[in-house]
């Protein structure tokens, strides 16, 4: 079943078109990766469909509904969640109660019942000594308390804007596994990134953007040895 | 540890409330002073926890003095309904007026509201009914100016103040209120409704400087638009307060108003005219070496003991 469908969704801003006529589908359960070249769009494309931003024109459905002109908090309550390319901790609180504005404000939970959900989230991605400042937290851990924040929204699809960046080895593989568990809860999740192998081990679909427009669409083998997107994007050397 | 704290809290409260048995008019009325310095720094800091500056303290103040000032002389209101009519009528105008002002950020919040304050005074001087430049007297100041009943009415506000700040810490309130000053895009995205939230925080911080506004005429008995009521003093001197005591806490706003009014009042009688110059050294010391307050100096104490 279809759960996200965008139809010919444009954003300018001023002269400049970030996104043109984009026309995306998202179905429940599904990892759809959204690949691209810098400044090709990915992250507009989560602003307008998370959001931040309106779009100048296009219609965005999310569950047979138009979210078109909803504000943000209203897509998250309708079930949209996102995390951020940079990382966001609210610095004035601490890990748990990051994770617990989610759950209080994302889905209307009481103070003591989105602690008692934080604190299973936490749990669930391996997140401990949940009293923490923000600043005696890792890189990692961060990105995994935004993870987490997002997902006490208890969201429908979740939006994961380059969970990898800045991450060695070791916890890219870790955080693989930990979007791995997340979508056997059943999320269907939206993933953009430019780790390609992280793309090649979750992904089921991949949708690559270049200026703006969706220039190809399908499998991770298919889109990786289409001509078009080894030349705006990947370069000769990728292996198919 | 949590005993404790209730435990001063009930001893403190027991010695304020018994004070007029102890202590003469004089520091009575210096008590006064102390608590609404207090509920004003108190309640603009707690619109600071959302991240908006405000300046505009006085207008509510005033607002809320001449709602007292108005209801009193032509509708025969009594002394406490009068202050409620002070603190309903400054947060009802707030909430209209923060409709649209809370749309702004940052600095354009900030002179926005200080303009609001000065839009209040203009009126206020213009209009006849509420005595144009000369202001108004009261027929009779509450309790007839009773020491220590007028004291006890003091103490209700501020610890009411006190109550509610604490209230807006513990509660989704606080949550809501640090999401917004520390990243509103985060906020939205994890479901707050910025709007909202600013609009009753903003709402509930103005009722509380206008009911402080009406007891200030209650205690006093004028308004007079220029120089007193609308006084720019009244923006600063809790500003300060908050600043030096420690932002974003209950107690440090309280701790600031006591210590910088006791200060004051002290260095007036010692060196006449030359008292502002030591407060204001006072002020720039504090600032520059206790960034975070008398508050934030108490905490880093105690993590420092703790390790």
């Amino acid at each position: 079943m279809t759960i996200l469908k965008t139809t010919g969704v444009t954003k300018q801003f001023g002269g400049l078109v970030a996104l043109s006529d984009v026309n995306v589908e998202v179905n429940e359960n599904e990892i759809v990766g959204i690949i691209g070249p810098n400044g090709s769009g990915k992250s507009t494309f989560t602003n307008v469909v998370a959001g931040v931003y309106l779009p100048t024109s296009g219609k965005i459905e999310f569950c047979g509904q138009d979210i078109t002109q909803k504000t943000t908090h209203e897509k998250c309550h309708a079930g949209i969640s996102r995390t951020f390319q940079l990382m966001r901790p609210l610095i004035g609180l601490n890990m748990i109660q990051n994770i617990m504005v989610g759950a209080m404000f994302g889905k209307g939970h009481s103070l003591k019942e989105a602690r008692k959900r934080s604190a299973e989230l936490c749990k669930f991605l391996d997140l401990e000594n949940v009293e923490r400042p923000i600043s005696a937290m890792t890189a990692l851990e961060i990105k995994k308390m935004e993870i987490a924040r997002a997902l006490a929204t208890e969201p429908k699809l979740l939006f994961l804007d380059e969970v990898m960046a800045g991450l060695n080895k070791d916890e890219t593989m870790e955080m693989i596994n930990t979007v791995r568990k997340i979508h056997s809860r059943g999320m269907t999740i939206v993933i953009i990134e430019h780790v390609m192998r992280v793309i090649r081990e979750l992904t089921q679909r991949v949708v690559v953007l270049e200026w703006g427009k969706v220039l190809c669409e399908g499998t991770y083998e298919k889109v990786s040895c289409d001509q078009r997107v080894i030349t705006a994007y990947l370069g000769e050397e990728a292996e198919c | 540890m949590k005993y404790w704290k209730y435990l001063i809290c009930a001893v403190l409260l027991i010695v304020a409330v018994s004070l007029p048995k102890f202590i003469g008019v004089y520091p009575l009325q210096m008590a006064n002073i102390i608590l609404i310095y207090m509920a004003l720094a108190l309640s603009w800091d707690m619109l600071l926890r959302t991240g908006q500056l405000s300046f505009g303290i006085a207008g509510f103040f005033g607002l809320g003095g001449y709602a007292t000032m108005l209801t009193s002389t032509y509708f025969g209101f009594n002394p406490l309904l009068s202050l409620m009519a002070a603190a309903i009528t400054a947060g009802l105008v707030a909430a209209l007026v923060g409709y649209s002002v809370l749309r702004l950020r940052a600095l354009y919040f900030a002179i926005v509201t200080l303009a609001l304050g000065e839009i209040f005074r203009v009126i206020a001087q213009n209009l006849e009914i509420t005595g144009g430049t000369e202001g108004m007297l009261l027929k009779q100041t509450m309790f007839k100016g009773d020491a220590a009943s007028t004291y006890w009415v003091m103490l209700a506000i501020g610890v009411l103040t006190i109550i509610i700040s604490i209230i807006f810490q513990k509660t989704r309130i606080h949550y809501a209120s640090t999401s917004i000053r520390n990243d509103e895009i985060v906020a939205a995205s994890s479901g707050v409704n910025i709007f909202k939230y600013l609009v009753i925080i903003f709402a509930v911080t103005s009722a509380i400087q206008g009911l402080v506004g009406g007891a200030y005429v209650q205690l006093y008995g004028f308004v007079e638009p220029t120089a007193t009521t609308f006084s720019i003093n009244f923006v600063l001197m809790p500003i300060t307060m908050a600043l030096l005591g420690g932002l974003y806490t209950t107690w440090g706003p309280v701790i600031g108003a006591v210590l910088l009014s006791v200060i004051a009042e002290s260095l007036k009688l010692r060196i006449p005219y030359g008292h502002l110059l030591v407060y204001g050294i006072i002020m720039v010391v504090g600032i520059l070496w206790f960034p975070g307050g008398i508050m934030g100096f108490i905490k880093k104490m105690f993590k420092i003991s703790n390790q």
